[in-house]
């Protein structure tokens, strides 16, 4: 799974900290989501839609393989 | 909500802490000093109560973390725990050849060896997620 958390946040203008305040999560846990190290809940997904006022299916996307 | 998150966390930390400092100066007077048996049981249930209260606030512990984190510890304790696990057949297995070692493989170094089998699956699964 993909996801356009970094472009999202540029959008912004949104440090990882900044993003991480929000949603109540570590820094270091949406380094993690963001490097798609790790695959997030559908609440923490919908969270992350809802603070860039976007719809989770344009900030994460299904890849060939999944 | 961040501050009782590090409240808790402190809590699981001073605990581990207080549990040290019963269980290795228990552990050194049952070695060392001979007590009467009653003696004895209480100052072996002491660290094992502290050891409850210890896992009972790193339970609470891992309740508030994110969920990146409780991967990161659920991957740890499985590690730790299979490992723990795989090294306890293979003493048995030993045993039952008549190979044994009490002065490496007794029950005080299974205890360390868990803890070790922890910190190695939690090393782990922090890499593999990056946190």
């Amino acid at each position: 799974m993909k996801n356009t958390i970094k472009v999202e946040r540029a959008k912004k203008n949104w440090t990882q900290e900044d993003l991480a305040g929000k949603i109540g999560i570590s820094r270091q846990s949406i380094n993690s989501i963001e490097t798609g190290k790790f695959i997030p809940s559908t609440v923490l997904a919908l969270k992350m839609a809802k603070v860039f006022g976007a719809n989770v299916e344009s900030v994460f996307q299904l890849e060939k393989q999944d | 909500m961040e501050q009782f998150k590090k409240t808790v966390y402190r809590n699981s930390i001073i605990f581990a802490l207080i549990h040290g400092a019963t269980y290795l100066p228990a552990v050194w007077l049952l070695k060392h000093h001979v007590f009467e048996q009653s003696v004895s049981i209480i100052i072996a249930i002491v660290p094992i109560i502290t050891f409850a209260i210890f896992i009972f606030k790193l339970i609470k512990a891992f309740s508030v973390m994110d969920e990146v984190k409780q991967r990161v510890q659920l991957e740890a304790v499985v590690i730790g725990f299979s490992l723990t696990v795989m090294l306890m057949m293979v003493l048995f297995l030993l045993n039952l050849c008549d190979i044994s070692n009490p002065g490496w493989f007794g029950y005080g170094y299974l205890v360390c060896y868990c803890w070790l089998f922890y910190f190695v699956g939690w090393f782990i699964s922090k890499k593999k997620y990056g946190v």
